[in-house]
């Protein structure tokens, strides 16, 4: 090392030498060697190689023909094919519908939790979250159950409830509707969570300024609390309609049984033998294109009006006295945990416990055959639920350590260029899991690479997915690290990657939890990258839900379904108690 | 030109046509004790199947309790997925599969082409298989047929009400009351759109995309989908999946138009790259034998064209059903057509 | 040969220079003061000691060896030095004895000798009982001296403390300044403190580094510094001052117009044209009577304003050249807003500045 010149030798003092090279000896064995340089590199380089190198090839393929010379031929195609044409459309409408109904939904139930004296809203909260454990295809699967309409549950409940013949149905899942409907059950927490925390945030001195002035309740949330968090609903409307449009289980579950395509089943049937590589390339830019439109008007919409400040200044937030509203308010938060959780859950318990969905429960119609099926017989069971895990807890893990230390390198600026990681980090955020999924086959199946067909694509491919969930919830926590803490570290001699790992870390603990569960549960929930890069020998289990609803073989879907969840939610728990970082817990610091 | 392109290139070359001469099939082989020892120290078979996941799970465990140590490992999809798979994983240079059966006969003369199969001959099949029901250069044999055939639930229509023809599905009395399976997912049903639109012309199929139908993926799903209510009747679907429900007591039945019906043969054969490769031989050769067979048609509601399996009486012997049969290869030369004319009326 | 030496040290931001050519020598074991106005640069040049920032050009030597240059800069962590910060950042996830002990842990001190230097620090700085809590538990002023005793602990060879009093009241932090003072004349470490309180660096310093817009002002003694300031910005910033901007008419006196005439006892003089005087608020004599004789370093007014402060009397006279000027008088001296005044600046406390 360039500075380790002996100090003493250059200092006059002769008292003091003699005291400080003894200290000097000691801060030999201190390991000085700052890797951030090095780091910075080997990040820039795996983050371009995950997010650049599948969007290359899948320009590749989209301009080019097979024989490698530049082409349009496959816009003109897409262009040209109506089908393509009318299932880009169907999908954008049914996007532009979820996030329509997700921010009329959420933001009732949020404003109820953060700014009533509802009971029970830390339960709420947390029942909200629950839902968005619940991987959407699942959700769709059980609303299959429920709403399909003959031989759904609650239509059978209805038409015995009413005394209806068979012809007559109140729900019907298998329809445009339908999906829109069972798409946003699992998309509206987005919204909820986004426009919760304005809420908990908009200071209530503003309130408490209209109100002097002689507002009314009523009158103040519309004109000053509503437009205090009018970016976030918008915001979170707009992550609910990425969602949505990139989304591919539970339309491939609910939109071809009624006979249409959206555009993500459509590229998905472009893998049919024979696969159209550059078809499905060429399709997959509009939806990244679109998707990344929805995605810079969200950032817009929260960078306006100083909106990602974090940390409102007020304390406590002013409550709005329900009195015998809360009834109502009461039956609405019921209605939706009742729709997003209780029933779909309930319906997967019970068709994992009968032979038939329509079969009316009784003693005698309970069996544990599915169990039995899924468990012993089925041979597949074992495999996937080992890939999911392994896959699950890598991904979660190495997802975060990553977003840590990218995170770290952009807050703190700490090499030139950091600014561009964190770009990169955020950017999957706009490619659609199908979309990467063609580029990351069209990338690494090839016999260079040959990984197709090994976890490690699906881990790359997670990896890439995830990433964004996991920056982004780190990168917001370390505003809430003060810069001083890891500077004291330092100044006493600590390295970058000492600090980070002793200090910054610890401090983070928290979120990085958050960050690790969130991306576990991404993970498990993934099926659009999925189910176009698993084989048999990496199987997952969303893969063979997927694969079982195809045969129509519910009873095992239900076992199998109530197994993630149990996992998933096992998984949380122990993340949320086990102190992974080890340490005191964090307090409020000086 | 890139390797990706090469990968693409060599699957999209399945398509394309190249003659291969193949010498004289191989000699048929036994089942003898180097082989299940052989196969053993191997101690797994890998199984890509079509066949219904609970049938085709039954089979592995008889075959797991007869070679104890030798653990079946199946891999279930659609039959036009399971191509889709082979497909890329071949392309790709992976080889998982030890053993392959879809109920798309066309699909191997795909593999034959693309020099994807190993020749072997178990003895039963070179003793019992009728010579159109194997390949003549032993590369695979008919493992099972399949009907693909109109059903109904006895409880919800009545016998007089239930369609007759395939033409009587057409009828608007049947309109949101239909069921279907998809050709671009099930192997039979491609084999059975493509006989229909030769019989009936596409005029048929144009109509009955009209009828609302609900579009399931696999035909072994529509007599499931009678079986939860969901509908009544299904427009298509297997037969084998109407006789285990009706074996569960679910009061569903099938129907043998007198125009025909169409049959699909579910051939089997070794991968060329197995990584099993003797306990492959033995699976190959256990799949043909007596006693899976039999488990196929008592357990399964499988048709097999193996002489001496029995089959249940309350089943419409399949010397009684008018049947349609399908060339392979023309099969393959239609299957774009179909899709494409399919998602035109269907909409998927 | 100083021990910390800035040499035409530069920092710049793209466009903006917030650090200018400062040239700084630190003698060993001194208690330097940089004393500026907020955005002065004060708090960057001390982050560029700390290493931090990197410096744009020129360079910082500690013990005679370059450690920050354009070129080459060593990490902060290779620095020997210590910091305190104006959030006194201390790790919350630690205890009191943690934070202290991590930087001995850092240099891989046996668990005795860790033990033995971290109880001396946390007695000499009163923490003992303290040693278990976690920083959230503790006072501001008890988390001040967590972090004085984290910084000591190690014996750095330069102490940095960046404004380390700014977030207590008023009490603890005259309590504070005494306290670090009595510390550094404890352990004698090199020290340069940042902070924008005049008394703070008063109390504390044997140098005050003066720095405006980047550039050091003037470096001196407390004394120095007050008693001798040499530009408008060191006399107005410290002790606070009336300047009369005049020009120069003889040896030593200024015209500073409308018949004031500033005789100087002492200052810097323009060689010609315009020049300044500074006098100081106390320094001005007011009285209601005209004053007879010689008119030099007189001039009249009339009372904007008057406040009474209890040990004195805080004037707002304006001149009548329409100057505003401050004046701090006697209790007794008590003329009524309005009024016509006479000012007195007795030439001995006038201070002529060049520039």
């Amino acid at each position: 090392m360039a500075h380790s010149v002996d100090t003493d030798q250059l200092m006059g003092d002769k008292v003091t030498t003699a005291a400080l090279s003894a200290d000097s000896t000691a801060r030999r064995h201190v390991g000085r060697l700052d890797l951030s340089t090095p780091l910075f590199l080997l990040l820039a380089t795996v983050l371009c190689v995950l997010v650049l190198l599948p969007l290359f090839w899948l320009g590749y393929y989209s301009l080019t023909t097979k024989s490698g010379s530049p082409t349009l031929a496959n816009f003109v195609r897409l262009f040209n094919d109506a089908t393509i044409r009318r299932a880009f459309l169907i999908a954008l409408s049914m996007a532009l519908s979820v996030g329509l109904f997700s921010c009329l939904v959420a933001t009732p139930l949020a404003w109820l939790v953060a700014r009533t004296d509802m009971p029970g809203q830390r339960f709420v909260r947390s029942l909200v979250t629950a839902s968005f454990v619940t991987p959407p295809f699942l959700g769709a699967i059980a609303w299959a159950m429920l709403a399909a309409p003959n031989s759904g549950i609650l239509n059978n409940i209805y038409r015995w409830a009413f005394g209806l013949d068979q012809s007559q149905a109140l729900f019907n899942i298998y329809t445009f509707t339908g999906l829109v409907f069972a798409v946003t059950c699992y998309s509206f927490p987005f919204v909820f969570t986004l426009v919760a925390n304005a809420f908990d945030k908009v200071p209530s001195d503003l309130e408490e300024a209209s109100a002097i002035l002689g507002g009314k309740p009523g009158t103040t949330l519309r004109r000053v609390t509503l437009p205090m968090v009018l970016p976030a609903m918008l915001a979170g409307s707009l992550v609910a309609i990425v969602q949505a449009f990139t989304m591919f289980g539970s339309p491939a579950i609910l939109a071809l049984p009624a006979g249409f395509h959206v555009i993500t089943t459509k590229i998905w049937s472009f893998f049919q033998f024979p696969p159209k590589l550059d078809l499905a390339a060429a399709s997959a830019v509009p939806l990244l294109i679109v998707t990344m439109l929805l995605l810079w008007g969200q950032r817009w919409l929260l960078g306006r009006r100083g909106y990602t400040v974090l940390g409102g200044k007020s304390g406590t937030p002013r409550r709005v006295k329900l009195g015998n509203w809360k009834w109502l308010a009461g039956a609405y938060v019921l209605l939706i945990l009742c729709v997003t959780i209780l029933f779909p859950y309930l319906a997967l318990l019970k068709v994992a416990l009968t032979h038939n969905i329509s079969e009316p429960l009784s003693w005698n119609s309970l069996t544990l055959h599915n169990f039995h099926f899924v468990l012993f017989e089925f041979s597949s069971t074992r495999l996937a639920i080992w890939n999911t895990l392994i896959l699950g807890l890598s991904t979660a893990t190495i997802a975060t350590g990553i977003a840590l230390v990218v995170a770290y390198l952009v807050a703190r600026r700490a090499a030139p260029g950091a600014a561009f990681l964190g770009v990169l980090a955020t950017a999957p955020i706009a490619i659609p899991g199908i979309v990467l999924g063609v580029g990351l086959f069209l990338a690494y199946a090839n016999p260079t690479f040959g990984l197709y067909g090994t976890l490690w694509i699906l881990l790359i491919a997670f990896l890439t997915i995830e990433l964004p969930a996991g920056y982004q919830q780190l990168s917001s926590a370390f505003h809430g690290v003060h810069p001083e803490l890891e500077e004291a570290s330092r100044i006493l001699g600590a390295t970058r990657l000492k600090t980070l790992w002793q200090i910054t870390a610890p401090l983070l603990r928290t979120s990085l939890i958050a960050a690790w569960c969130f991306v576990f549960i991404g993970t498990i929930r993934e099926l659009s990258a999925t189910v176009l890069l698993t084989t048999a020998q990496t199987k997952l289990v969303s893969v063979i839900i997927y694969d079982l609803n195809e045969s129509g073989d519910y009873g095992a879907i239900a076992v199998l379904g109530l197994l993630l969840l149990v996992v998933s939610f096992t998984v949380v728990f122990i993340a949320n108690r086990v102190p992974v970082l080890g340490g005191a817990p964090p307090r409020s610091g000086g | 030109m890139s390797n990706t392109n090469v990968a693409a290139g060599a699957l999209l070359a399945a398509l394309t046509w190249s003659q291969i001469a193949w010498a004289a099939p191989p000699e048929p082989y036994k089942v003898t004790d180097e082989l299940v020892a052989a196969a053993t120290k191997e101690g797994a078979v890998v199984y890509y199947t079509s066949t219904d996941v609970q049938v085709a799970e039954k089979l592995g465990a008889a075959f797991e309790a007869h070679y104890p140590g030798i653990k079946v490992q199946v891999e279930r999809a659609g039959s036009e997925r399971v191509f889709q798979r082979i497909g890329q994983e071949y392309s790709s240079g992976i080889h998982n599969a030890d053993v392959i059966e879809t109920s798309d006969a066309s699909h191997f003369l795909t593999f034959k082409d693309q020099n994807w199969l190993t020749p072997a001959v178990p003895e039963d099949v070179a003793k019992m298989w009728p010579e159109r029901d194997r390949d003549p250069d032993g590369l695979y044999a008919a493992f099972r047929a399949t009907l693909t055939v109109i059903a109904y639930r006895t409880d919800m229509v009545k016998e007089q009400d239930a369609p007759k023809t395939w033409t009587d599905l057409l009828d608007p009395k049947y309109k949101d009351k239909l069921v279907k399976s998809h050709p671009g997912y099930s192997g039979n049903v491609m084999t059975a759109t493509y006989a229909l639109s030769q019989l009936l012309g596409w005029d048929y199929f144009e109509k009955l995309g009209k009828q609302g139908v609900m579009q399931v993926q696999s035909s072994t799903e529509p007599p499931k989908v009678l079986a939860q209510g969901e509908r009544p009747i299904q427009a298509d679907g297997n037969e084998y999946n109407v006789f285990i429900l009706q074996d569960k007591g679910v009061p569903i039945k099938a129907v043998y138009p007198p125009e025909g019906t169409s049959i699909a043969y579910g051939n089997a054969a070794i991968l060329a790259y197995a990584p099993h490769p003797n306990a492959a031989k033995l699976f190959y050769s256990f799949m043909f034998s007596q006693e899976a067979q039999q488990l196929n048609d008592d357990f399964g509601g499988l048709r097999s064209v193996r002489p001496d399996v029995k089959e249940k009486s309350n089943r419409t012997p399949l010397s009684q059903i008018k049947l349609l049969e399908s060339d392979p290869a023309n099969v393959r030369d239609a299957i774009e057509e179909i899709k494409q004319k399919y998602e035109e009326y269907f909409g998927t | 040969m100083a021990f910390v030496e800035l040499d035409k040290l530069t920092k710049r931001y793209g466009q903006l220079t917030v650090v200018k050519e400062v040239d700084l020598a630190i003698e060993k074991g001194k208690l330097v003061c940089l004393l500026g106005p907020s955005g002065c640069g004060k708090t960057t040049t001390l982050r560029l000691v700390a290493g931090f920032v990197q410096p744009s050009d020129g360079q910082i030597r500690v013990g005679g060896r370059v450690v920050s240059s354009p070129k080459a800069s060593e990490p902060p962590e290779a620095r020997n030095m210590s910091m305190i910060f104006q959030s006194y950042a201390l790790w919350p996830h630690m205890t009191v004895f943690e934070n202290v002990a991590y930087g001995l842990r850092l240099r891989r001190l046996g668990k005795a000798d860790i033990q033995t230097k971290a109880s001396r620090i946390l007695q000499a700085t009163k923490l003992e009982s303290l040693a278990e809590r976690y920083p959230g538990e503790l006072s501001g002023g008890q988390q001040q001296r967590v972090s004085l005793a984290r910084a000591l602990v190690i014996e750095p060879e330069t102490l940095l403390l960046d404004e380390p009093l700014s977030n207590l009241d008023a009490n603890l932090r005259e309590e504070m300044r005494f306290e670090i003072r009595r510390l550094h004349d404890e352990f004698r470490y090199t020290t340069v403190y940042v902070t924008h309180d005049q008394t703070e660096a008063m109390t504390a310093a044997d140098v005050i580094v003066v720095m405006n817009q980047g550039n050091v002002e003037q470096a001196g003694s407390p004394e120095d510094i007050y008693e001798r300031p040499r530009s408008e910005f060191v006399a107005q910033f410290i002790g606070g001052a009336n300047i009369f901007k005049g020009k120069r008419v003889g040896t030593d006196t200024v015209d500073c117009g409308n018949g004031l005439v500033l005789r100087c006892g002492s200052g810097d003089y323009a060689a010609s044209g315009q020049m300044a005087v500074s006098v100081r608020h106390h320094d001005l004599h007011l009285t209601n009577e005209k004053p007879s004789g010689d008119l030099a370093n007189w001039t009249s007014g009339k009372v904007l304003r008057q406040v009474y402060l209890g040990s004195h009397r805080d004037y707002l006279v304006s001149l009548s050249g329409g100057e505003t000027v401050r004046a701090i008088a006697p209790v007794n001296v008590a003329i009524p807003e309005n009024q016509q005044v006479w000012l007195h600046c007795p030439p001995d406390r006038c201070r002529a500045l060049a520039h």
